[in-house]
């Protein structure tokens, strides 16, 4: 190539390469997709250091408030009421860790264990299991965890030195025997399951839901996400929540894995030059809970353009899911149920944009409605 | 005590707070720089973007050694690079009716005469003699620079980026000037 040659073509491309107008960078969304990697990452991780039994690590009540955790009173051998497994106070804030059912009414149970009765873990039998969690910015610098243990186990010992009971729970017909805490992110603690027989003390490992430097409270990873020793994340449900055409043939389709990994979307776009997606994981949320409102943006690969999909979890009293577009025009989101729990799901094709929710009960009355809707992400909203 | 498999990597690689603060800060950064090497490599922005997310989001996963790593870009090039390889890898046919509003959807930007013709001759190109006229001609990489990011020799560089120039010269948008 000749010196000329290659200046014009260095020129061209500059000159074209330049005229593209990148948007604002999604700091927050990557960081959320690079959470997303992680997690799932993690799961391997922690199953492999569970087989291999080493040491365990977690601390137990936040900012000193050592013993702030109250197992759930219940005589020997029998399933404590209510599900409640342990509940405290951290940071003066109460907080509950339940089994319970987060099936909406009528369908197949669903057991899980939840804190404070909104984000939710879906569990099955499993001792020696756990998982762990924190609240992000509304509760920062705490964590909230549980083991499950053989029916013969009493209690773990977290730190050497405190004990908390385990304590038999019943969900969905199934029996949990259990041990809950709440523990500070700024202190790094083991903790051994006690074995009754008196032999050498089983230990197993917690994940750990954020590292931060020594004696430092720091927001923790994964808001409402729950992060567990079992990798079994295909013990949850998995469907497709909406599908469609773009008015240039493009397809695309919405689906959603749960499980103990969280409500797990991925918007996948497809054409005659093959496919692209995108996905996020989000909290787990009750029937009464709030509503986790998904974005997903993507690239479409024929079109030049692209397109946001939006999927939301929505409580079993609305009948319709309304989306206002920018242009005035309105989508009814699809439904689907996934596990006993209903879902919505649209797609808003570039370049207009999701500018309103409403929620609509049988008889087409307005339940909530919010002009807070992500562009990448999600946000939670209680209708 | 058992040694951790080569997964434990990811979990030890969790960013605190100061962490995060720098990785913010790279990122916004960088994000500019990789959509456009994005755009170069796809001619699609909004893929474009997907993939500079995608590159960021696993040096976010691995913002430790990413951090401490002599060419942070370099790395990013290359996660960008490889993304950009594998995008439409997966298969799926969904040909279904949906609920779409009566809309259009908007077609390639305007880009018109000789910057639509650089792209369309570009992406005549295989795709990897297009990584290689991009990461030359956009990035200023060198032979062994480019290598790494594509992970081949600087040799095999060579020659890709010989045959790209030599479709590349049959292109409007090179022809001016041309001494063939």
């Amino acid at each position: 190539m000749t010196a000329t040659e290659d200046r014009e073509l260095r020129r061209a491309l500059h000159g074209t390469l330049q005229s593209v107008p990148p948007s604002p960078a999604p700091v927050e969304a990557i960081i959320r997709r690079g959470k997303r990697i992680r997690l799932r990452r993690t799961g391997a991780a922690v199953g492999t250091l569970a087989l291999a039994g080493i040491a365990a690590v977690a601390a137990l009540a936040p900012h000193g408030a050592a013993g702030a955790a109250s197992p759930a009173l219940a005589a020997p051998g029998s399933v404590v009421p209510g599900g409640v497994i342990a509940h405290g106070t951290a940071d003066g804030q109460p907080w509950r860790l339940t089994a319970q059912n987060i099936a909406d009414p009528g369908y197949a149970c669903v057991p899980a264990i939840t804190l404070n009765g909104t984000d939710a873990d879906p569990v099955f039998p499993n001792a020696d299991s756990g998982a762990v969690v924190a609240l992000g910015s509304s509760l920062p610098g705490v964590g909230f965890g549980f083991v499950q243990v053989a029916a013969d186990v009493n209690a773990i010992t977290v730190d050497g030195d405190v004990s908390v009971p385990a304590v038999t729970v019943a969900a969905c017909g199934m029996r949990y025997h259990v041990a809950g805490f709440a523990y500070s992110l700024a202190k790094t603690l083991r903790v051994t399951v006690v074995n009754p027989s008196g032999t050498w003390p089983r230990v197993f490992t917690l994940p750990l839901v954020s590292a931060q430097p020594s004696g430092k409270a720091t927001t923790p990873e994964n808001p409402g996400l729950w992060i567990n020793t079992s990798t079994a994340l295909a013990t949850g449900d998995s469907g497709a929540l909406a599908w469609g055409t773009l008015p240039d043939g493009q397809g695309w389709f919405i689906k959603l894995q749960f499980g103990i990994g969280g409500d797990c979307y991925e918007l996948d776009g497809s054409s005659s030059h093959g496919n692209t997606q995108m996905g996020y994981c989000g909290p787990i949320s009750t029937p009464d809970g709030p509503e986790t409102i998904m974005a997903l943006p993507l690239g479409f690969p024929d079109s030049g353009t692209g397109a946001t999909g939006y999927a939301v979890q929505v409580s079993p009293a609305t009948a319709v899911l309304k989306a206002t577009l920018s242009n005035g025009s309105s989508v009814m989101a699809t439904f689907c149920l996934v596990d006993g729990r209903k879902y919505a799901a649209f797609l808003v094709p570039n370049p207009l944009r999701l500018t309103k929710l409403t929620w609509l009960d049988a008889r087409g009355r307005a339940i909530a409605s919010t002009t807070a809707v992500p562009r990448y992400g999600y946000v939670q909203f209680q209708p | 005590m058992t040694e951790p498999r080569d997964e434990l990597t990811a979990v030890a690689d969790v960013i605190d707070a100061d962490g995060r603060e720098e990785f913010s800060a790279f990122a916004a950064s960088r994000w500019p720089g990789l959509v456009r090497l994005a755009f170069g490599l796809t001619g699609d922005r909004w893929l474009a973007e997907d993939i500079a997310q995608t590159a960021l989001a696993r040096a976010y996963v691995a913002w430790r050694r990413v951090s401490r790593a002599d060419d942070p870009d370099a790395y990013l090039r290359r996660i960008l690079v490889n993304a950009s390889h594998h995008r439409f890898r997966r298969h799926r046919v969904t040909e279904q009716p949906g609920d779409l509003p009566e809309i259009l959807v908007e077609g390639p930007a305007d880009l018109v005469g000789e910057r639509a013709a650089l792209l369309a001759a570009l992406h005549q190109l295989p795709p990897r003699q297009r990584a290689v006229v991009i990461l030359r001609y956009w990035e200023d990489l060198t032979d062994a620079q480019i290598a790494a990011a594509l992970g081949c020799s600087p040799g095999t560089v060579r020659s890709q980026l010989s045959r790209a120039l030599a479709k590349l010269r049959q292109s409007p948008a090179l022809g001016e000037g041309d001494d063939q």
